[in-house]
């Protein structure tokens, strides 16, 4: 039994200094949606990830909501159809006008 | 309406700006681009009041510094520039207002479901770790699904909330998020990642991992 545990601290040793633990591996997946990863966090990463059923799941959903977030965006479509108002309209032209005189 | 006094006077008169090759009418400036200007405000500033005012600051600027152009895009494109340095002046004013501090960039509500101390030192702590979620797609369809995500985006604390909103769900560019709000693209990061931590928990508790949710 202990030699069995010993085993397997050393290989878990072994991995830690290849792979990211889960607080950074989650970090990584989340800095991977806006830059490139370099090639040691991406090979970390990968290797975290077959092991942690965990934060495979945390990309999958946070992957998830960030194209979601656009939803909301539909959801603001009223900025989106923004047009000045008549009134401001005029007064930007009047005030355009006097400007120049 | 002294020349010498009033500054604004220090471009050619309307009828010069008019024969320069590609510029348009300042008085066309409103109908050909007013909407335009406005509504890429609004997007950034979120209120109408001030989105005007950034539209009217931007036309008495560029009355004063007529450029030549080729065409109307780059005309455009000039009041849009002209216009992106107005709202970050409102930026930078607001900020100078309420500035972010560093609890917003390092505090961390998840820290918590992490292992602190020991040889599994920073893994999810199985039982708080990130749980399945059973198809998602289908509650995108679901009316109460985006009243749910709207109410856990406006709980985010107010800074992070705003890069959440420029960036995640105006699509506004990383680079530009960053001069808006005057920090740096690795604070940029920081954030959304906080952003996404805390919507990710918030959906999680909220939406799907409750009983009664949809498949």
């Amino acid at each position: 039994m202990n030699r069995t545990s010993n085993i397997v601290k050393s290989l878990v040793g072994r991995l830690g200094d290849l792979s990211p633990r889960c607080k950074e591996a989650i970090r990584l997946q989340s800095a991977a949606l806006d830059r490139n990863l370099t090639l040691t966090e991406r090979f970390g990463l990968r290797l975290h990830l077959v092991l942690c059923r965990w934060c495979r799941a945390y990309g999958r959903q946070v992957a998830f909501l960030r194209s979601a977030a656009g939803g909301l965006a539909q959801d603001n479509r009223h900025l989106q159809q923004q047009a000045l108002s008549p009134e401001a309209r005029e007064r930007l032209k009047r005030m355009l006008q006097s400007a120049r005189e | 309406m002294d020349a010498d006094e009033d500054s604004t006077i220090s471009q050619p008169p309307a009828e010069d700006v008019k024969a320069t090759p590609g510029l348009s009418d300042p008085d066309q400036w409103v109908e050909l681009h007013g909407d335009y200007l406005f509504r890429y405000a609004m997007m950034r500033l979120r209120d109408a009041a001030k989105a005007e005012d950034a539209v009217q600051d931007t036309f008495l600027a560029a009355l004063k510094g007529g450029k030549n152009f080729a065409g109307r895009s780059a005309e455009k494109s000039w009041l849009v520039g002209i216009l992106k340095n107005k709202i970050c002046d409102y930026y930078r004013k607001a900020g100078r207002e309420t500035p972010f501090t560093d609890l917003e960039f390092y505090s961390d509500e998840e820290s918590d479901r992490f292992v602190p101390v020991g040889l599994f030192k920073d893994s999810w702590i199985h039982e708080l770790g990130p749980q399945e979620w059973t198809n998602p797609g289908a509650s995108l369809d679901r009316e109460i699904f985006w009243q749910t995500f709207r109410d856990c985006a406006n709980k985010l604390p107010k800074k992070v909330g705003a890069v959440f909103t420029l960036r995640e769900v105006d699509g506004i560019e990383g680079r530009e998020v960053c001069a808006l709000l005057n920090i740096s693209e690795n604070n940029l990061w920081v954030m959304l990642h906080r952003a996404r931590m805390a919507l990710r928990r918030c959906m999680e508790v909220n939406w799907f991992g409750k009983k009664d949710a949809p498949e």
